[in-house]
């Protein structure tokens, strides 16, 4: 027994309905009925649509990684191993564009709500002429468009149905190590696949070993400065707080303070509101889009956040703390990305990072070794360019 | 083909057991999605009608019944009853049962009436002949639009000595309402089951 929409094999998690044999492991998306012949959706794209402007202009890494990426994506799939800040969006920017001009089915996933509504936003400035539209939990009435933006769990709406389908921070949950939502993914799209992402893993390695994929490499950001590097203290978790406000009281721009709990954020929060302007956020919070809001508005300096705000988000001239109290969350692919929430703004591309921690970890020191692999490598770019 | 090997809910492993579940009956849910359910018997009335309910309505007995009638996932009828089933069969073994009439379309959909499906395990003597007079879905309609349900409803059956109703979840009570208004003189006595109470 197989499942056509998530590859479910597990005969324990099939159940015999009055309709039939259904898929258990995916039935939180919808029933599927074994002898059913799940359908494509069949649409239109408008003609004349693919013209795209940016208010920028791009380096020429990411020109050139943008050619190969568009080159290469006619023959396989292509994997975008770029740092933090590369600009991987802009960077599929030009395989979309060559995919609607031939009017195929594109899609751009990614995980997470938030940052869906700003591509959004962003796509509809990108390519002004198409039909952009959003889908994501509690906002899919419209299904059909020239170009489709929606979280990774909305694609088990498109059975076969896109020619290009661009997997986003795929190493992020819920797609990680989560081999029913992969599939749903990946049946999603009759194309090719355009993987994307900073930090790869096992369970990434392993999808990508069994298809045929071309990998494309940046470890330049657009300022063409280097990444920062955070600082490291270790210590009892006492004298880590201390140390926290102390770096917070001297701090003159806004930073996020990544913790592990969302009953840590709120501790901090509830100590720190006392002596600082902060707010605290994580994925179940109800004002968790408008706290949010108003740290990007700059209506508070400090943030405590989960995992949450760890990929994905820009706010420009943003510091970042990580508290690493407890053993075993935050990952080296966790770190990474959040140290990458640092220096992304072009004109100011600096920012202060700080690693605090309860206990030596090997995260940690690979996390460091692997940022400054990659300054190491773009800094040996640009000295042969000069 | 279904092994209570995973939870229905959460699909973890059990691992954990009560004695009840170890001895008596094997429970379909883990541990910690049966103690967050909370089930407990608490009585309160319609009109004046005695009725109880059996589960908090939070937020995990809402995915679940979510989960089961709108993501039409039958294998979770048997979580519903475990344990109380034979609480509520030495109580109403000598009544009929009527279930809360669901629309055809819905039925058609799901492919199964979801009170049924639940409510059978207990043995009780089916009551036929409640109708609806206009087919309305009455998910995320306003209390108004729900109003209507209270004259929805007609009965065209014998006359029932101990009449039993059963439904998933209370909320502005209309259906019940109407379900009462309709079967008003056609029963010497009756009683309610409730799922949930919103």
């Amino acid at each position: 027994m197989l499942c056509p929409l998530c590859g479910n094999k597990d005969e324990n998690f099939f159940f015999n309905g009055h309709k039939g044999i259904y898929c258990r492991k995916c039935i939180k998306f919808k029933r599927v009925l074994l002898q059913e012949d799940l359908e494509p959706l069949e649409y239109e794209i408008n003609e004349n649509v693919n013209d795209y402007h940016f208010d920028y202009s791009l380096t020429k890494y990411q020109k050139e990684i943008s050619d190969k990426c568009s080159l290469f994506i006619k023959k396989s799939d292509v994997l975008l191993h770029c740092v933090c800040g590369a600009g991987k969006t802009e960077i599929v920017v030009k395989s979309i564009s060559e995919a609607l001009e031939k009017r195929q089915k594109v899609c751009y996933a990614i995980a997470r709500k938030e940052v869906v509504i700003e591509l959004y936003e962003r796509f509809k400035r990108i390519f002004f002429d198409a039909k952009v539209i959003a889908l994501y939990g509690g906002h899919h009435n419209e299904l059909i468009g020239d170009l489709i933006i929606c979280t990774t769990h909305q694609l088990f709406r498109y059975y076969k149905t896109f020619d290009l389908l661009i997997l986003d921070e795929v190493d992020a949950f819920p797609l990680n190590n989560n081999y029913e939502l992969m599939n749903i993914a990946l049946n999603s799209c009759k194309g090719r696949i355009i993987f994307s992402t900073a930090t790869l893993n096992d369970f990434i390695d392993n999808i990508l070993k069994e298809r045929k994929v071309q990998e494309l490499k940046l470890t330049i950001r657009p300022s063409l400065k280097p990444l920062i590097v955070p600082k490291t203290f270790y210590g009892p978790i006492l004298f880590l707080h201390i140390y926290l406000l102390i770096i917070l009281k001297r701090m003159k721009n806004q930073c996020i303070i990544f913790v592990s709990s969302k009953s840590e954020a709120k501790t901090l929060h509830m100590i720190f509101k006392r002596f600082l302007s902060c707010a605290y956020v994580y994925a179940e919070l109800q004002e968790r889009n408008k706290n949010i809001r108003d740290f990007k508005e700059k209506k508070y300096q400090f943030i405590f956040a989960t995992s949450v705000l760890e990929r994905g988000i820009t706010i420009k001239d943003v510091n970042v703390i990580i508290m690493n109290i407890h053993k075993d969350v935050f990952k080296k692919e966790n770190l990474i990305q959040m140290l990458g929430r640092v220096g992304r703004n072009f004109s100011n591309p600096y920012g202060e990072a700080y690693i605090l921690s309860a206990y030596q970890n090997q995260d940690i020191k690979l996390a460091i070794e692997e940022i400054k692999n990659a300054n190491e490598l773009s800094l040996s770019l640009l000295s042969k360019e000069n | 083909m279904l092994t209570n090997y995973h939870c229905l809910y959460c699909q973890k492993k059990i691992d954990r057991y009560t004695l009840y579940s170890l001895y008596i009956e094997e429970d379909s849910l883990c541990l910690d999605c049966r103690e967050k359910l909370n089930l407990k018997v608490r009585k309160f009335q319609i009109d004046d009608c005695k009725a109880e309910y059996l589960y908090d309505y939070n937020s995990l007995f809402k995915s679940i019944l979510l989960q089961y009638k709108e993501c039409y996932d039958e294998a979770l009828y048997i979580c519903f009853l475990y344990k109380i089933d034979i609480y509520l069969y030495l109580k109403y073994w000598n009544y009929q049962i009527l279930y809360v009439p669901s629309t055809k379309t819905k039925i058609k959909e799901r492919g199964f009436n979801h009170l049924k499906l639940i409510f059978e395990q207990l043995g009780l003597k089916e009551v036929n002949g409640l109708k609806m007079k206009e087919e309305i879905i009455q998910k995320g309609k306003s209390v108004a639009d729900r109003q209507k349900m209270i004259n929805n409803y007609y009965y065209e059956g014998s006359f029932i000595k101990r009449l039993l109703i059963v439904d998933d979840v209370y909320t502005s009570g209309s259906s019940l309402k109407g379900v009462l208004k309709a079967m008003k003189g056609h029963y010497k006595k009756v009683k309610i089951v409730l799922l949930s109470r919103a």
